[in-house]
């Protein structure tokens, strides 16, 4: 009787494991989920566009080389495309309801440095990229034409300027 | 003598059923394509869809033919990114699917939040792929962010 027990033992052993060797398939992979993230960009207007003492009748042009010229800084992700659109650009700058027509110039460069750099039609934007450190400067002309019965006063206006990835 | 005869023929029976088994094909789980979220902006969330044939995340099953296997999706709450900085992720109802082998244009969507059982094809093999969205904050650190996404198969008895 105990000689009997022995292989029915055995054979419970032996389903049992056929069984959990059926039904314990199980295996796993894994894959990564990757991002990149860029910095922001800022633009800050760094100089103001000064055109100084103008007389009527008689124009006035600040080159984006002048001491006069204005600039703006920008910053974010380094050697990133990005595109250079002002969306605002006066016709005018006011002195309350006098006019003095203004027309702009403009030009970018990595570097800090008017002389180098490339002249764009500010109406019509520009793309370009960032510097490797995630610079770009972007810098400002223009033409004043005051009439000849030009009121005397002090003449502002705003320029935005706006860049996107 | 008669009983140690019939055990030895149920021991021969059960052999004889235990070769099909042993023969059947392994089970494997490949990690085939990454899910990409590429370039994200701070503040804006980004999403990719499971049916993206290039930046959704893709795994390719193998095992017995025809048999019925659970996956399981490990999902990560967020990435890891520089400096210790995180970038949450979140998966939806339909951001899961499954499709015989490499027919991503045919999936059937699932919750990947939950184990779902899908069908092997007569070859033994189906593809599982995964989508998602990741949500920087408005002051997401830049930089690379990276997590893994583990799929877990079970062969159903």
């Amino acid at each position: 009787m105990k000689r009997l027990m022995q292989p029915s033992l055995a054979l419970v052993a032996l389903v049992a494991g056929l069984v959990s060797s059926a039904a314990a398939q199980s295996n796993s992979g894994s894959i990564t989920a990757t991002a990149q993230v860029q910095q922001p960009i800022n633009v800050l207007g760094a100089v103001n566009l000064s055109f100084g003492n103008v007389f009527p009748g008689v124009n006035k042009a600040v080159l984006l080389t002048d001491a006069g010229a204005g600039r703006f800084d920008v910053t974010g992700q380094a050697s990133t495309p990005v595109n250079l659109a002002f969306t605002s650009l006066p016709t005018n700058l006011a002195n309350g309801g006098n006019n003095l027509p203004v027309a702009f110039s403009s030009g970018y460069n990595t570097a800090n440095s008017a002389a180098g750099a490339t002249s764009f039609a500010p109406g019509s934007g520009a793309s370009t990229s960032l510097s490797g450190t995630g610079a770009l400067f972007v810098f400002l002309g223009g033409t004043v034409t005051p009439a000849v019965n030009q009121a005397a006063g002090t003449y502002t206006g705003t320029v935005t300027l706006q860049v996107t990835y | 003598m008669d009983l140690c005869r019939r055990l030895v023929l149920a021991l021969a029976a059960l052999s004889a059923w235990a070769t099909p088994v042993a023969a059947q094909r392994p089970l494997t789980v490949q990690g085939v394509r990454s899910l990409t979220f590429g370039t994200l902006l701070a503040g804006v969330n980004k999403s990719v869809l499971r049916t993206d044939a290039i930046n959704g995340g893709q795994f390719d099953i193998s095992g017995p033919s025809r048999a019925s296997v659970l996956l399981t999706f490990t999902l990560p709450a967020s990435m890891a990114g520089p400096g210790g900085a995180t970038l949450p992720l979140s998966f939806g109802s339909k951001d899961g699917g499954w499709s015989p082998p490499q027919q991503i244009g045919t999936q059937t969507g699932f919750d990947p939040r939950a184990p779902f059982t899908a069908p092997l094809d007569q070859n033994g093999k189906v593809s599982a792929y995964l989508g998602g969205t990741a949500q920087p904050t408005a002051n997401q650190r830049a930089g690379s962010y990276t997590g893994t996404i583990t799929l877990t198969v079970v062969v159903l008895p």
